[in-house]
């Protein structure tokens, strides 16, 4: 034993206070983890609970009386109108997947990997529906490629041309889908794309493969999981759009399950509460169903790991000559998609009419805005959305912090639950996650004190939005090596002091870019809000869209360029001050 | 400075048992290393001490105070005082050196006269009493390491456990980084545990070993105990290179045995205690077996066998030969080449031999 005789540097030092071992907190860490995972259930699974009671009771729940019942279920199975919805959903969800797959596969590939000119700026303008609100889009659709919008008829007036798709029929509401679905299937197979470790491609050209058909051969089978995944997501999303339906499906009467659902209880005097209810859990289990089912398939997701070695910059292959007509192909697609329908939302916001037999130079007004003004409902709603985005969003993203931080840095017991319930309400379409508040706030809170305030319709918006920011943030909370936190607990911290001041401390730029997505998400939301919305809380995402329902006027355009305004305003700061990237 | 104490610590993982009873005793001031192959239960033998795994059974004891008994005591890891250097370093990336260090000392309330003066003394310890106010990423792996020691002797902890801290660094640095942590090590005195599968690392710097296979002991010594009385012949196989030779052993004259190996015409006369029958291995370090020129052995040698030689290595500071005896493959070190033609004539010393039972 080779002890010196020189002393110890901690007894050089005078003070006794070396020695002291750190306080003992009174209440133990774990106290603080059931409480999060108590109220994170009761926030986020709990609504469920008085949903599917309402879809068996046969009164509504804010009333006494009524007894269990199948009823609900037996008039939603038994009404005609039911199945042409459902079969009207599926059928427009097929097209869009199918549509969107193609073209967004597509894409990623050539965009990333192939020398098609200005391959940047095509894949910034495809990516750019993702980002705006989903109304503004297609309000520019209406504008523009309705039989009589504006580009339509002036192709047919002055061209040979003319628009082939009609925007009132399944395919033409499934061409507008896709031009929102296609940039997310684009996304999901870019980011494998750029993940693949280019030693397989050259692997397979030291085999004596062209480059070409080393990328169709070797990067592109690898896509299977990114395709199917990113491809249920698109086709259960589908299956339960509102806004799109509400809008184009309107004129020639084609009926999906949400405009099913929301005519029942809009229009319906006194409204089916008992068939929405039931109808609302019909669409949660095929959804929910759907989403489980994706799980499953990409299962087996080890067979597509590749293993990467010394990081190298991604290889472009040179498509030759054809790259210049694909290019051209792109920028037509696109125009027509993308472009024009934006161009559309800010003519028809600052015209007073918009049509090709005068020019819009001549009929320049800012009345629009005007009117949005001048109006207290239109005007309170956006103040109320940008307080719900701007103070919901803070405490959405706070939360979801510190779950994931319980849910993945903890030796809590229920972890594992934790972390499907953050991510549970991304299989709960929009509808049904605002019903399912509605009954729950009708049952705990009778007064109605929750629910006619801006705090019941920021709940429902920031449960939805769990989903999004858990995926912004867990990411940048997996890439904090735990050897840091561990190193915390041994220098004596305690489980909440070390994930204050190591973890939640290094993973504050996701936390910022996670406010950042949700701000931009919770601004524009409309589904949950029409089952909450009262006429002293409107807000901007459901005002636009009942509008858009009813009028094709200039005040819905004008409301759109406000939400594209903002929305690309603070994505824009996000990007310059934090490094946000919309699409994470 | 207390010694440590592990008795009939288990752990599981499901179906996959990870230590079976381990038992270990640290004494004061020691370096002890814990060495083996990846997944021999080395670094959960590490955690379970930190606290940062808890074992299903077991005690682990820091003098009398006692941190771990099966499911009634568990001390959580900010209570139980060690130092630990973890193989990533763990440097928090957004606190200035000063700051790395200073966080212990500040959790346990140290006033700011005296925090700012144990952090210089600690800095000026591992020489990094210049580079305070610098930030992890502008410093060296070598540097980095040196904080992540820093911090783990800033309080300063009852135990210093370092789990493969030289791992990330290039051979050069590695090497003078041993012998530093060694002298630091026993200036300070601090009782060590230190976690590495390097059998040079362990060799050089321990004071004992312990060599662990697939959750179990399988010797504890000194480095030299360890390196020449290995145990069985998986210790002997895992610290340093060794040939193994399976035979079948008779008893022979003056306390001896004689072996035969397959596929060769004499046989080995090895040591041997009472009573060596049936099969045994044996095994001889390369480094042990005497190369005589082709003129032939001294006529007192034993054990002189010629061997076919199937391959010749340079290795820089030695020369390594493959040959084949009998049906089995030796290694041979030798400083200088010793080149005459295919064949070498070998002689395995009865004292360079050990012998082990059958596998």
């Amino acid at each position: 034993m080779t002890v010196t005789a020189e002393p110890r540097p901690g007894a050089a030092a005078p003070g006794s206070g070396r020695t002291r071992r750190p306080r003992r907190r009174f209440v133990p860490a774990t106290a603080g983890h059931y409480l999060i995972w108590i109220v994170t259930l009761v926030v986020v699974v709990g609504p469920v609970v008085p949903i599917t009671l309402a879809s068996f009771w046969s009164t509504p729940l804010y009333r006494s009386g009524g007894h269990l019942t199948l009823g609900n279920f037996r008039d939603l199975l038994t009404d005609p109108a039911w199945w042409s919805a459902v079969g009207n959903s599926a059928a427009f969800a097929a097209l869009t997947t199918v549509s969107s797959v193609l073209f967004g596969v597509g894409a990623a590939v050539l965009l990333t990997r192939t020398n098609v000119p200005f391959r940047r700026l095509f894949a910034g303008v495809l990516i750019l529906p993702v980002m705006l609100p989903g109304l503004v889009l297609i309000v520019g659709w209406m504008a523009m490629w309705a039989p009589s919008g504006y580009v339509s008829s002036w192709l047919e007036i002055n061209t040979v041309l003319w628009f082939p798709v009609d925007l009132y029929t399944l395919p033409g509401m499934a061409l507008v889908a896709t031009t929102v679905a296609a940039p997310t299937v684009f996304l999901f197979c870019r980011t494998t794309v750029l993940a693949i470790d280019p030693a397989l491609e050259d692997a397979a050209r030291s085999a004596g493969a062209h480059p070409l058909r080393a990328l169709v051969s070797v990067t592109v089978p690898l896509l299977r999981p990114a395709v199917l995944n990113s491809a249920l997501l698109v086709f259960a999303v589908s299956f339960e759009v509102l806004g799109l339906p509400l809008i184009l499906g309107f004129s020639n009467d084609i009926t999906f399950v949400s405009t099913y659902l929301y005519d029942n209880w809009i229009n319906a005097a006194p409204p089916n509460q008992g068939l929405v209810s039931a109808g609302a859990v019909f669409l949660l289990l095929c959804v929910s169903g759907l989403l489980v089912l994706r799980n499953r398939l990409v299962g087996d997701v080890s067979r597509y790991t590749t293993v990467t070695g010394k990081a190298t910059g991604t290889r472009v292959v040179d498509l030759g000559p054809v790259r210049w007509p694909l290019a051209a192909v792109f920028a037509t697609v696109l125009g027509v998609l993308v472009v024009v329908p934006l161009a559309g939302v800010v003519m028809s916001a600052f015209t007073s009419i918009l049509t090709p037999y005068i020019t819009p130079w001549s009929v320049l007004t800012t009345a629009n805005f005007a009117a949005i003004a001048g109006n207290p409902i239109w005007s309170e709603s956006i103040v109320n959305s940008l307080l719900i985005a701007g103070v919901g969003g803070l405490l959405a993203t706070a939360a979801i912090a510190v779950v994931s931080v319980v849910a993945h840095r903890s030796a809590f017991r229920f972890r594992g639950s934790l972390q499907q319930a953050v991510v549970w309400p991304r299989m709960m379409p929009g509808l049904v996650t605002g019903m399912a508040f509605f009954w729950s706030f009708a049952i705990l809170d009778p007064s109605g004190a929750v629910r006619g305030s801006l705090w019941g319709i920021g709940l429902a918006f920031a449960v939805r939005s769990l989903a999004l920011g858990y995926g912004v943030f867990y990411p940048a909370l997996a890439a904090i090596g735990e050897d840091l936190d561990r190193a915390a607990r041994t220098s004596g911290a305690t489980w909440w002091q070390a994930s204050v001041s190591v973890v939640l401390r290094l993973s504050a730029p996701a936390m910022a870019a996670c406010f950042v997505l949700l701000f931009v998400s919770m601004l524009n939301d409309a589904d949950p809000a029409v089952f909450l919305v009262t006429d002293r809380t409107p807000v901007m995402g459901l005002t636009m869209l009942q509008l858009a329902a009813t009028s094709t006027g200039g005040a819905v355009a004008a409301f759109g360029v406000i939400q594209m305004v903002i929305t690309l305003a603070v994505l824009a700061a996000g990007r310059i001050f934090l490094g946000v990237r919309a699409h994470a | 400075m207390p010694d440590l104490t592990l008795t009939k610590v288990a752990k599981s993982f499901g179906v996959n048992v990870v230590l079976h009873d381990l038992d270990l005793h640290v004494r004061d001031g020691e370096l002890f290393t814990l060495l083996g192959p990846s997944g021999c239960g080395k670094s959960t033998t590490l955690w379970s001490i930190a606290g940062l795994h808890s074992p299903d059974r077991g005690t682990i004891a820091f003098g009398d105070r006692v941190v771990f008994d099966g499911g009634r005591i568990d001390v959580a890891p900010e209570r139980r005082n060690c130092g630990v250097v973890f193989q990533s370093y763990a440097v928090w990336p957004h606190l200035s050196v000063h700051d790395n260090v200073a966080y212990p000392l500040k959790l346990r309330k140290e006033r700011r006269p005296a925090r700012a003066a144990r952090v210089r003394e600690v800095l000026e310890l591992v020489e990094l009493a210049h580079l305070e106010h610098r930030y992890p990423h502008e410093l060296s792996g070598g540097q980095q390491q040196r904080v992540a020691l820093a911090r783990a002797l800033a309080y300063p902890p009852d135990l210093l456990l370092l789990d493969e801290p030289f791992s990330n660094l290039d051979a050069k640095l590695r090497e003078r980084a041993r012998e530093w942590l060694r002298a630091l090590q026993q200036r300070i005195g601090v009782t060590t545990v230190f976690v590495t599968h390097d059998q040079d690392e362990a060799l050089s710097m321990s004071d004992r070993i312990m060599v662990m296979d697939q959750g179990r002991v399988r010797q504890v010594g000194t480095p030299e105990e360890i390196y020449q009385e290995p145990a069985d012949v998986f210790v002997a196989d895992f610290v340093g290179t060794v040939n193994v030779l399976p035979g079948r052993a008779a008893p022979g004259a003056n306390g001896t045995a004689q072996v035969w190996l397959d596929g060769l015409g004499l046989p080995l006369v090895v040591p041997a205690g009472a009573g060596l029958d049936g099969d045994v291995r044996l095994t001889v370090r390369p480094e042990r077996i005497v190369v005589h020129p082709s003129s032939g052995a001294p006529a007192d040698a034993v054990n002189v066998v010629t061997v076919k030689v199937r391959s010749r290595a340079f290795l820089g500071d030695h020369y390594r030969y493959v040959a084949d005896l009998g049906e089995r493959e030796l290694v041979v070190r030798t400083l200088a080449p010793v080149d005459h033609g295919s064949e070498l004539i070998v002689e395995l010393p009865p004292d360079a031999i050990r012998v082990f039972g059958p596998a």
